[in-house]
């Protein structure tokens, strides 16, 4: 295809971009109706409100990759924004879970209890996967269950029974929901955490050992396994790093709705699925890229946003988020598409 | 590139076009942002109704679906207060979550009303601009104690003879916080009438819906049945899914001779209907109307910098800043 | 051309040879695959291993890397005796093959596939400086000309050969086996890949090369080895081999017994095929022949001649660029399998288990799928007439098989073929095209596929058997048209047809 001249290389560049054409597309879209949608404040909005969720997905993308998917995202984030959420409640508050933390806690210690909840329950996964050889649909589908069962018990074990867990910290809600001014706009935390996350793991992909394997392995199996990489091991970490990615997910996510309830993380997966697929992580395997994550979840908030703000009908919404997620998709797997 | 790619394209934009010049505005009047807990539930279908028709040519109004899900709506409110909305009217999905949404429309500086699901009133007094309008949790659980008081008096519902109702009950969620009052007070209630109860089973939470309590009432009645003599229900869906369990078998069939008592909450179309048939024996109303209507009310009041009551006819409760719309119980025609 | 004192394999007195096979034994359920093979290699020198299809070339090389383990012989490297336990782990020890399949991962980068599972690391980071310098420096030592970054699966096949030849190079490799590498590439590519060859031997490497070409053999190689049915028959110095003594060699044995007698006669004209071409190249070219009734059609060429993409193009899977099919003196155009079924074609496919059998599935499921349409009554499938199909599929091809609801994976590979020939004919079909039919059977039911391919061609239906075992064509075939490099080499009537002259054809424009 490479060395065919004149109208097939617009073509191609039309499909490298295909994405940020859409997400332009959509942006005019919408300035033509409220040309005041093109504000620093909104563009704030749309990327803390992606933070979250751009978390969840960078953790989830590594999954598809590896032609699996992960269903238990949402859920294992409920588990564990309900124990940061629990461990990080006002201790003001005279019905708290944990009447007997009298001091505030340092924060640092429920986010990485989060972060290990979420590691476990992403292990099971890994194990389901790697060891028992399970498809990943299949294992999250259980794992899912397990944890959604988990989280209801948790929140029912508080003194007065089942109640959402909040009155947080100010402390807490200070650190996720905070912002500072740069110049001329004013930055969410929240953004500064994504990015840090997603150096993390641009870093993860692209310059370790761990991510250059899991390409290999999603791209071809056979040829992984042939060239000595160890397959168990790789699933493993890259699940690892997934559980680590789904904790701080789940700490910010509790901070920024301020109370957890049995409902928290409810669907979450499927946000951050759909962001990955729209940003070019293929259900086929062996490829993908952090940035695409990232504009596949912005395209995704961009639309929820834009829908709010021009004050769709919510039934619409609906169909509107579903045609542009199979737009999206329907151009980039052009890209791949072989011809007999 | 395809040809049905540009198609596709076009096709999108035509239909966003189609969509939003239906949106489009009368300049002059507030705009009031409105964010529900979750648009397919029916008690507070009847509720966005009431708003719709109330505020029409009023103001104009953006309703947003909060799809059951705290952190959505969290995100419409972002976008609410961004579009410059004159005032909020909020329905929270997590109503323990309401720190967070006042202190955001604190920043914004316009008035919020609340509604339906109850936050914390210490919460909402931080603000000067926010008030409560709801029922008292307690007082549809008391009603349906009371519906209980009156069908043990008619004497024959009693199968074993043994001087107490044997019952199961059905929550709507675990932790929300009215299905708490109505699955207690409905209980003490008919106890402090002098009916004397004994649970069968767990209690079953059941989400609200209709198809999990059918479910649940089936496992129940093949477990216990005959043991059954009395159904609560948190609201009349989870009611309507015990009655189609029982009809199954053979009860509360119209017209049949066998007759479980089954009561709910909320009085919508279907169980009035049931009542009036005669297979269900009574339901609590929440006015939903009432409620849409006063919520309204207030909003434009607060907009218009006039006393929030002004013109309702209702008063402030206790707290004196949240507003009650009382309930009433419907047995029948 | 190099050569110095070529010798026949055994224990050298001097020197240890780079690589030496000795006695190397290795039987399968019902066939002897090799017996008593002998391989020398001397560093510095190519090495032509030569043999028909199923001669043991590759089950030979499949010992060498650990895929098979031999019952008997020993491997001898720098006379030292090795036993590898994998491809992996024979790369470390210096020995590597490119196969004629590449197994790379095309979604990848050309260095990431070179540097796969042992990725050079700077402060425990994969570093992409070192990957490009290091795979950099061996395509410069090479004269490779491909972008280290570049992507396996935007490069041609030659360079992607390229890439594992340099992949070999990074291990530091020692012996270096390339299989079929010319089957796929133009001569200009072939060129360049003899100057890498070349600049590997001079760098003392030793090569094994695995090629049907005879021409390209007497020109690079320094000895031949050649295998026959498991055996080895002899190694000799290229230079004093001709094409006809190679083939001599490679064939020599007697056509026998295998074959049931022939029953079938050929009618009047079935088919008529006129300047068909594939769309996507590589793939046939201009191809133009009949086919009649009662007649077995036999198509032979090497691999990569495009025989399964000219059986892929008439059936409507593979798209056509031109030429036009005449069936029943009426036009047909197969745009796909369900038009070439309802026009009465037939497919077995060469991969059975991956496009023809499914798995997981009962015998009924794969013999009623392909003709399942017929089966509706009322919109619903009528089980009844399902198993009479099923039971005149088993019954009158002899499928051995407990019961209907057998999965077919735990059927025997020939008694699978069978069913998936069941399926066909339960389509009834007047052409069957049919690839590869015997590959992967044992000899006791190859004859039976035989006898069931001449009775169809004698109840009237034709046939065309693609196969790369010549034997197999001479002894069920009525004509044969042999294939080279996509396009008609020659068209042979039974009756004049040897092996020598079908090798002669099958190398015509390769």
């Amino acid at each position: 295809m490479a060395d065919l001249p004149g109208s097939s290389s617009w073509k191609e560049w039309l499909l490298n971009y295909s994405l940020y054409i859409i997400l332009g597309v959509l942006i005019i879209i919408v300035v033509i109706y409220e040309p005041n949608f093109l504000s620093t404040r909104n563009l704030s909005n749309i990327l803390a409100q992606a933070s979250t969720r751009g978390i969840l997905a960078l953790g989830v993308a590594g999954m598809i990759v590896y032609t699996g998917t992960d269903l238990s995202a949402g859920r294992i984030l409920g588990v564990s924004a309900a124990i940061s959420a629990s461990l990080l409640q006002s201790v003001t508050y005279a019905s708290r879970m944990y009447p007997g933390i009298t001091e505030p806690l340092p924060l640092v210690i429920p986010l990485l209890l989060a972060i290990l909840a979420a590691i476990v329950f992403c292990l099971i996964n890994a194990f389901g996967f790697a060891v028992l050889k399970m498809h990943p649909f299949i294992i999250s589908l259980g794992t899912q269950l397990i944890a959604y069962g988990a989280l209801c018990l948790y929140i029912d074990s508080q003194a007065n029974g089942a109640q959402p867990l909040a009155s947080l910290d100010p402390r807490y809600i200070s650190a996720v929901n905070g912002s500072f001014d740069i110049g001329f706009m004013n930055l969410p935390y929240l953004v500064i955490y994504l990015a840090i996350c997603s150096a993390f793991m641009w870093v993860i992909w692209n310059k370790t050992t761990l991510g250059k394997n899991m390409f290999a392995i999603g791209g071809n199996p056979e040829a992984a396994a042939v060239s000595g990489v160890n397959v168990t091991r790789n699933i493993f970490g890259v699940y690892f790093v997934a559980g680590i990615l789904y904790g701080i997910a789940a700490f910010l996510e509790a901070g920024r709705v301020q109370s957890v309830t049995t409902a928290t993380g409810l669907n979450y997966e499927l946000d951050a699925i759909s962001g990955c697929v729209i940003g070019g992580v293929s259900f086929t395997g062996g490829v993908g890229t952090i940035p695409g994550v990232l504009i596949g979840v912005i395209i995704l908030q961009v639309i929820n946003y834009s829908l709010y703000y021009l004050g769709v009908n919510a039934y619409y919404q609906y169909i509107i988020k579903g045609l542009i997620i199979i737009l999206a998709v329907a151009i980039d797997v052009r890209k791949y598409i072989a011809k007999k | 590139m395809r040809p049905g790619k540009g198609r596709v394209m076009l096709f999108m934009c035509m239909l966003l076009a189609a969509m939003f010049v239906s949106t489009a505005a009368m300049a002059a009047s507030p705009r009031i942002g409105i964010l529900i807990y979750k648009y397919d539930d029916t008690y507070i279908s009847t509720v966005r109704n009431a708003l719709n028709k109330a505020l029409d040519g009023k103001a104009q109004i953006s309703m947003q679906d909060g799809k059951g899900d705290q952190a959505t709506q969290n995100d419409q409110l972002d976008v609410m207060i961004e579009r410059g909305m004159d005032g909020i009217i909020v329905n929270m999905v997590d109503a323990q979550a309401a720190s967070g949404v006042v202190d955001k429309i604190k920043k914004a500086g316009i008035p919020v009303v609340f509604f339906n699901r109850e936050p914390n009133l210490d919460v909402l007094k931080t603000y000067e601009k926010a008030l409560f309008v709801g029922t008292n949790a307690a007082d549809a659980g008391k009603m349906q104690g009371d519906i209980v008081k009156s069908i043990w008096d008619e004497n024959k519902y009693d199968i074993n003879k043994d001087g107490k109702f044997q019952y199961v009950m059905f929550k709507g969620e675990p932790d929300n916080p009215e299905a708490i009052a109505r699955t207690d007070f409905s209980v003490s209630q008919a106890v402090l009438n002098g009916v004397k109860l004994e649970q069968i089973g767990e209690t079953f939470v059941c989400n609200w819906d209709t198809a999990l309590a059918q479910q649940a009432m089936e496992s129940a009645l093949a477990a216990n049945e005959g043991k059954i003599e009395l159904v609560i229900a948190n609201n009349d869906s989870m009611a309507m899914g015990a009655i189609a369990a029982l009809s199954n078998i053979g009860y509360n069939v119209e017209g049949g001779s066998k007759l479980i008592p089954v009561i709910g909450v909320d009085a919508t179309d279907q169980a009035v209907d049931a009542i009036n048939r005669g297979i269900m024996s009574g339901t609590v109303k929440q006015d939903g109307e009432a409620m849409g209507n006063a919520v309204s009310a207030i909003m434009l009041n607060m907009i218009n910098g006039k006393a929030p009551l002004e013109g309702t006819g209702y008063k402030y409760d206790d707290s004196g800043i949240a507003v009650r719309i009382p309930y009433s119980p419907y047995v029948g025609k | 051309m190099i050569v110095e004192n070529v010798s026949r394999p055994g224990p050298s007195e001097s020197m240890p040879r780079l690589l030496e096979m000795r006695g190397m034994d290795k039987a399968f359920p019902g066939v002897k695959a090799l017996d008593g093979v002998n391989l020398a290699v001397e560093a510095g020198t190519i090495h032509a291993l030569m043999g028909e299809n199923g001669a043991g070339k590759s089950t030979l090389m499949k010992c060498l890397f650990g895929i098979y383990k031999a019952d008997a012989g020993e491997i001898l490297v720098n006379g030292r005796p090795v036993s590898f336990s994998g491809p992996k782990d024979a790369m470390e020890g210096g020995v590597s093959m490119v196969h004629q399949e590449l197994n790379q991962v095309l979604k990848r980068s050309v260095m990431e596939n070179i540097w796969l599972g042992r990725f050079p690391k700077r402060f425990g980071f994969v570093s992409h400086k070192m990957m490009r310098d290091s795979t950099a420096a061996i395509f410069d030592e090479l004269d490779i000309d491909v972008n280290p970054r570049a992507l396996v699966g935007n490069l041609s096949v030659s360079q992607r050969q390229m890439v594992e030849i340099a992949k070999a190079v990074s291990y530091n490799t020692k012996i270096l086996v390339l299989d079929e590498p010319t089957s796929s590439l133009t001569n200009e590519e072939v060129e360049h890949l003899f100057r890498i060859i070349g600049k590997l031997r001079s760098g003392g490497v030793g090569i094994v090369y695995i090629s049907h070409r005879m021409e390209e053999i007497l020109k690079i190689s320094d000895e031949v080895t050649i295998m026959r049915d498991g055996r080895w028959i002899g190694t000799e110095p290229a230079s004093g081999l001709t094409v006809d003594k190679i083939i001599n060699m490679m064939v020599g044995r007697d056509l026998t017994h295998r074959f049931p007698p022939k029953t079938n006669a050929p009618g009047e004209e079935l088919m008529a095929v006129r300047g068909l071409s594939g769309m996507y190249a590589p793939t046939c070219r201009d191809i133009s022949f009949t086919l009649r009734r009662g007649e077995i059609l036999g198509v032979a060429g090497l691999v990569g001649s495009r025989r399964t993409e000219l059986l892929e193009t008439i059936f409507g899977i593979a798209r056509h660029s031109k030429g036009s099919i005449v069936k029943n003196g009426r036009p047909i155009n197969n745009k796909n399998s369900s038009d070439a079924i309802r026009n009465g074609f037939a497919m077995l496919t060469e991969e059975r288990r991956a496009t023809g059998i499914f798995a997981g599935l009962d015998v009924m499921f794969n013999s009623v799928i392909a003709n399942i349409n017929s089966y509706k009554r009322y919109g619903f499938l009528s089980g009844h007439r399902m198993h009479g199909d099923t039971k005149w599929v088993i019954d009158s091809l002899k499928v051995k098989t407990p019961s209907q609801r057998t999965h077919i994976r735990n059927l025997s590979g020939g008694n699978q073929q069978k069913v998936i020939i069941g399926r066909w004919l339960l389509t009834k079909p007047d052409v069957l095209l049919l690839d590869e039919p015997t590959r992967g059977i044992d000899v006791g039911a190859k004859a039976e596929i035989y006898q069931l391919i001449i009775n169809l061609a004698a109840e009237g239906k034709g046939i065309i058997v693609v196969s790369s075992e010549m034997p197999e064509l001479l002894g069920i075939s009525d004509r044969i048209m042999v294939m080279s490099d996509g396009r008609v080499a020659g068209m042979l009537d039974i009756a004049d047809a040897t092996q020598e002259e079908i090798m002669r054809l099958a190398a015509k424009y390769v």
